[in-house]
């Protein structure tokens, strides 16, 4: 226990830690809560150089504590309330929210409360002596220190229960509070209501009646389905829908109301209804964002779902005779996935061209952007990052090498889903004409 | 290496970059580094994201391999798929429609509680079924109430009670186990709900509460113009919503008011029905009893009284009782009318021989009222008559009361909308709310300024108005008026600057020399016989009489004598506010134009005789109409000339009415009136445009010069507002010189191009308009002639007016 002691919140040491292919490590990690349960200790633990999604309650077991380094440049934990983004040189805001990663918080939680739950008033409370700065207002991604809050630093809901899955939420969500101490949140699958137990959301489905998202349907081609919700007319699902994404997308923020964003949740059908396979949030009038969040549920990852929805993104983009690039900062998926996609589209481009008369085939970067949708920037890093763009005789060049070839006619083979645009039925609204949203 | 040497240019995104596959590869080692050239893109994520180990390893996996290798996958927390009672759960199955699935934004909201029993209800529920029924849905319902009428502070029982519509022992065991529960609650509510943010701010941090509103501006960049236009947009929908609420509050109360009716009558059949009324003796009984309350109950439309006001003015000018003074009038200083020339008018037209008796007008009336409510559209255009309707409620015998059985039409608003298409037309009625000299008939004696509306039912109404002129005007004696003495003399008479209103009830008989005298000075000459010799000397003290009637007007004292001349020859000269140049200029013109007029008038004296009755309604009517719409004097002596023209044989008895019409017009403050009817005979009639002016000038020659020019005044302050200053000092030029006006009118024609196309416009329309109050077919020629040039504009108009300057 004496060791125990010594380890509080802002220590760092090694943790074990199971990886994917099962062998031990032993990352490490910092310790951002400390609880106690009926005896025994648990500890929050964020794995240094590991997404948060990854974070987790250990026992003491897993703590190397011969290697315990203190809390850190404790002078630093007031930049927890906000303050060292001043700092000269650094990029702003990135460099605050690494400080504060390294530093932990100065708040507190009372460790030795047995109820997460009472932990956590305690500590928004402190969090918020700072001065308080609401958030931008448009967008929906957060990038600013709001997000530091240790509360927010840690998933708060252990289970969530939707349709026939089960789903370890990786990141934060402001559900009711009381709802968090619940060992599993019952959802309603069709309109995402929450409850705390099995016999509420028994109860709550012999009252709704819903089958599918309710909005309308813009998009249908087998199984696949899109509907399209406005977070103004359909609050209370837009706000479950909201809830529920927030478990999964660490820089999403709930802070402000839906109202100016729109919801297109592809769904896939069967015969118990339109179950929410994905959703994606979109987001009218700003400046070229034409995905706000955009979310593959854990249960359909990997399957192809998530290109197919960035795909569809840019399908309604080109409706509206746009270009757009997804809201940033994305996340590490986020990342992957559209760059994936973004490859796929750029390649499938090139590789499409013909030579004509002889001339060898050339392109513009604003003819690719044109005919994609994708934002020009996004061609450019994209070209760059597949090494595509090379200065060859003085000009620039497109260089299709034959792996590149290879991989990306390997990788559409398994791109099975695709969208077809005659399948849309989607006329965009201007919104900016219609005042506020 | 060399050419690293050459900086890259930078990466035109408008440039086209060939394509490079394959053998025809250049060997990239002669490819330039490019790093500097292109900058490298930000990969949009969070810098210490960016750098964790399972994305690190997944980005370089896939450029290793250029495709994801299963291990290289970046781990998330597992999800499980196995809920084993899914099915279970939920129930049923659905089926996808064929069509896209498309919802009604607001058929969402069923009326179902949000709260959701769990098995701790349950057992209570299980509990309670011993005792009574209660299902799962009525309990959660319950609950569901007082969840959401209780904030912090829980329902009372009592409250409970109220809110909930159930037995009082269910109540009670439901409430006192909410009750409990809600305490061992750790949430604020059964119900659980996302925290509310709060408006203290306190609330900022808190990372439970989500969605909270946007209180602030959005920053709407690119959309920042149509802000104001919507805002603005929004204000008037607001407006318009409220508007509508009025009128739905409004349809409310009428519709409340026919249920009421409805009732009523029911309970009267009722009552009839008891009483064994079934032939209805018994309600006629009734029913007679109550006349007034019917009347009451009329509606105050004031148009519909319109027709009658003509009628009823002429009868009730003798009574001084009617005669209100208004504050209003004061205010609205440009509106006057002349209201004396209209009774005396009725009466002569029927009778050219003498005394405009009410009795007469009676008989007339609703001829008259057809002339007079001519006459009125003007006035009621303004809109105010119906107000002083409304205020001076009649009583007495002149009181209007609705008969049984008797239709009244509504008001004829083609001739109100064809004098309003002029807005010059339409500011001459302004000028008929001017307070004018009055005399009255019979009760024969000067009333001093009063000025005349319609009131319900046609009633006409007198308003009277105290001025400095009062005591002087208390001498005036009617009879003095009687005397045929021209203008000119009166002028002279009251050289104090009075002019006087001399209304000829009968023709040329009564001139009220001292009415005369003040009219001069408040620049409003009313009353004339039918001289047009004293022009030049007139024009002199026009001159005075213009000036302070200028001042006059400023003050917008309305000191407007209304002569109410019976005599249907006379005209009336109504004050007018013009400037001194305007005066001047229009003096000398209107010495010329009293000569021609003189001669005209010379030559259709032996004409008129004959139909003296007709031609100086006609005269005063058509010149007061000219002057009134158009300040030129040319207009005015068409007027005067077509109507006496067109009088000749026939007037006698259309002139009747038409007479008696301008007599009303007399006042020359009315000349809208007359303007109007002449417009309608001139529809009628097709003439020679010059020829009906020469006959209007002619017209007004028998009358008495001063007849006409006083109408031409009267109508000149009326056009007078209508045009700019400019036209308002011709205006009164002309009241001053009775004959001069003319003159006047025509010279600022021929200088004053613009203004006196405006006047002749003006004119022409009057003119028009008098034609068809004329019956006689001259006059409804030469209201042709004066409609057509209105036609071609005013160019034609003041062609026209040329012309008939020459005749």
């Amino acid at each position: 226990m004496a060791e125990g002691m010594d380890v509080s919140e802002g220590c760092r040491l090694p943790v074990l830690r199971r990886n994917q292919d099962n062998e031990d490590e032993w990352p490490l990690a910092e310790i951002l809560s400390v609880k106690d349960i009926s005896g025994r200790k648990l500890f929050y633990v964020h794995y240094i150089d590991f997404n948060k999604r990854l974070d987790e309650w250990v026992t003491q077991e897993r703590l190397d504590l011969q290697r315990v380094q203190g809390p850190r440049k404790e002078a630093k934990t007031p930049t927890k309330n906000g303050l060292p983004g001043s700092r000269p040189g650094s990029p702003d805001r990135d460099t605050k929210r690494k400080l504060e990663v390294v530093s932990p918080a100065t708040p507190v939680p009372a460790a030795t409360e047995t109820s997460p739950a009472s932990v956590f008033p305690q500590d928004s409370q402190d969090s918020s002596d700072g001065a308080p700065q609401a958030p931008r207002m448009t967008g929906s991604l957060v990038s600013d220190r709001s997000h530091d809050d240790i509360v927010t630093r840690m998933k708060n809901i252990e289970c969530i229960e939707l349709g026939r899955h089960r789903l370890k939420p990786w990141y934060f969500s402001p559900y009711p509070q009381e709802l968090t101490a619940l060992p599993v949140l019952y959802l309603c699958e069709f309109c995402l209501k929450y409850g705390h137990s099995l016999r509420c959301l028994q109860r709550h489905l012999t009252k709704c009646d819903l089958r599918h998202p309710p909005g309308n349907e813009i998009y249908r081609k087998g199984t696949i389905s899109f509907f399209e919700i406005d977070g103004r007319k359909n609050k209370s699902y837009s706000q479950n829908l909201c809830l529920l994404a927030k478990c999964f997308l660490d820089h999403k923020t709930l802070y402000y109301d839906t109202d100016p964003f729109l919801f297109y949740v592809m769904t896939e059908y069967d015969c118990k209804g339109f179950h929410i396979v994905y959703f994606s949030k979109e987001k009218e009038s700003t400046e070229d964002y034409n995905v706000a969040c955009i979310l593959t549920l854990p249960p359909y990852q990997r399957r192809g779902y998530g290109k197919l929805l960035i795909e569809f993104s840019y399908e309604l983009s080109k409706v509206e005779g746009k270009t757009g690039t997804p809201e940033k900062p994305l996340s590490d998926l986020g990342l992957l996935s559209y760059r994936s996609y973004w490859s796929q589209t750029i390649l499938e481009i090139l590789m499409g061209l013909k030579a004509e008369g002889g001339e060898r085939p050339q392109i513009t970067i604003n003819e690719i952007s044109e005919i994609t949708s994708i934002k020009k920037e996004d061609v450019i890093s994209t070209l760059q990052y597949l090494n595509l763009i090379n200065y060859y005789k003085g000009q620039y060049i497109l260089t299709l090498s034959e792996d590149i070839v290879e991989g990306h006619e390997r990788a559409m083979l398994k791109r099975l889903l695709r969208i077809d645009a005659k399948c849309l039925h989607f006329t965009p609204k201007d919104w900016s004409k219609r005042g506020k949203w | 290496m060399s050419k690293l040497s050459f900086r890259a240019r930078a990466l035109d995104a408008a440039k086209p970059l060939p394509i490079y596959r394959g053998k025809d590869m250049p060997d990239l080692n002669d490819c330039v580094s490019i790093n500097r050239a292109v900058p490298q893109m930000p990969t949009g994520m969070e810098k210490e994201e960016e750098s964790e180990h399972h994305l690190q390893r997944a980005i370089s996996a896939q450029q290793v391999f250029r495709e994801k290798k299963e291990s290289m996958v970046i781990p998330v927390p597992e999800a499980e798929s196995n809920v084993n009672y899914y099915n279970r759960l939920y129930k049923g199955e659905f089926k996808q429609p064929k069509q896209f699935i498309h919802i009604q934004p607001f058929n969402l909201d069923n009326e179902q509680p949000d709260y959701d029993m769990d098995s701790e209800d349950e057992t209570l529920l299980n509990r309670l079924n011993r005792k009574m029924e209660i299902k799962p849905l009525q309990f959660e319902i319950m609950v569901d109430r007082l969840e959401k009428a209780s904030s912090s502070q829980l329902v009372t029982l009592q409250e409970a009670k109220l809110l909930l519509n159930e037995d009082d022992y269910l109540i009670k065991a439901v409430y006192d186990y909410w009750v409990r529960k809600r305490k061992n609650c750790r949430g604020p509510s059964l119900i659980p709900q996302i925290k509310q943010e709060k408006r203290d701010g306190s609330t900022n941090n808190d990372p439970y509460v989500a969605f909270r509103r946007r209180t602030e501006k959005m920053q709407t960049r690119k959309n920042r113009k149509n802000d104001e236009a919507s805002y603005e947009k929004m204000l008037k929908l607001r407006r318009e919503f409220s508007r509508a609420i009025t009128i739905l509050e409004m349809i409310k109360r009428r519709e409340k008011t026919k249920r009421e009716l409805l009732h009523l009558t029911l309970e009267v059949v009722e009552k009839r029905y008891h009483l064994g009324d079934y032939g209805g003796e018994i309600l006629n009984e009734v029913k007679l009893n109550r006349p007034e309350k019917e009347m009451s109950t009329t509606p105050s439309s004031l148009h519909n009284g319109n027709h009658h006001k003509v009628q009823e003015c002429k009868v009730k000018h003798p009574h001084h009782s009617s005669l209100k003074e208004e504050v209003s009038d004061v205010v609205r200083q440009k509106k006057k009318y002349l209201k004396k020339p209209k009774i005396e008018c009725v009466v002569t037209p029927q009778q050219p021989s003498a005394e405009p008796l009410p009795v007469i007008n009676k008989s007339d009336i609703k001829q008259y009222d057809f002339h007079s409510s001519d006459e009125d559209e003007f006035p009621q255009v303004p809109s105010p008559v119906s107000e002083t309707e409304e205020e001076n409620d009649p009583d007495g015998p002149c009181a209007f009361r609705r008969r049984a059985g008797c239709q009244y039409y509504a008001p004829r608003l083609d001739q109100t909308n064809s004098s309003y298409e002029n807005s010059e037309l339409a500011e001459l009625d302004k000028l008929r709310f001017r307070h004018c000299l009055t005399t009255l008939t019979i009760p024969r004696r000067c009333i001093g300024f009063a000025r005349r509306r319609i009131g319900r039912g046609g009633r006409v109404i007198m308003d009277r108005i105290s001025t400095e002129h009062d005591p002087v005007l208390r001498q005036i004696d009617p009879e003095m008026l009687n005397s045929s003495s021209s203008s000119s003399q009166t002028l002279d008479f009251s050289s104090n600057f009075s002019r006087t209103n001399a209304s000829n009830k009968h023709c040329e008989n009564r001139l009220s020399l001292s009415e005369i005298l003040s009219n001069i000075r408040s620049c409003r000459l009313q009353c004339f016989q039918p001289r047009l010799l004293n022009l030049q000397d007139s024009d002199n003290e026009e001159c005075t009489s213009r000036k302070t009637g200028q001042t006059v007007n400023n003050k917008r004292v309305s000191a407007a004598s209304v002569a109410l001349l019976n005599t249907s020859k006379n005209g009336i000269s109504v004050t007018g506010g013009i400037t001194e140049e305007q005066f001047q200029t229009h003096q000398q013109q209107l010495v010329q134009m009293q000569r021609q007029q003189l001669a005209q008038l010379q030559q259709k004296q032996q004409s008129q005789h004959s139909s003296q009755q007709t031609h100086p309604k006609a005269q005063s009517s058509s010149t007061s109409d000219c002057m009134s719409k158009t300040l030129d004097s040319a207009s005015a002596h068409f007027a005067a000339s077509a109507v006496v023209s067109a009088p000749a044989p026939s007037r006698s008895e259309v002139t009747k009415e038409q007479n008696t019409s301008h007599n009303n017009i007399n006042g020359v403050v009315q000349p809208s009136g007359t303007s109007r009817t002449l417009y309608s005979t001139n529809m009628a009639l097709s003439s020679s445009p010059g020829i009906s002016a020469v006959q209007l000038v002619r017209t007004v020659g028998h009358t008495t010069t001063n007849h006409l020019i006083p109408a031409l005044c009267t109508s000149s302050p009326q056009t007078l507002p209508m045009n700019n200053s400019c036209l308002t000092n011709t205006v009164h030029l002309n009241n001053v010189s009775v004959v001069s006006p003319v003159n006047v009118h025509i010279n600022t024609r021929t200088s004053a191009p613009s203004p006196t196309a405006l006047k002749l416009a003006t004119v022409a329309a009057s003119i028009d308009r008098v034609p068809k109050v004329t019956p006689s077919s001259a006059i409804s020629s030469i209201a042709r002639e004066n409609h057509e040039p209105e036609r071609l504009g005013l160019n034609g108009i003041a062609e026209t007016t040329v012309a008939m300057e020459v005749t």
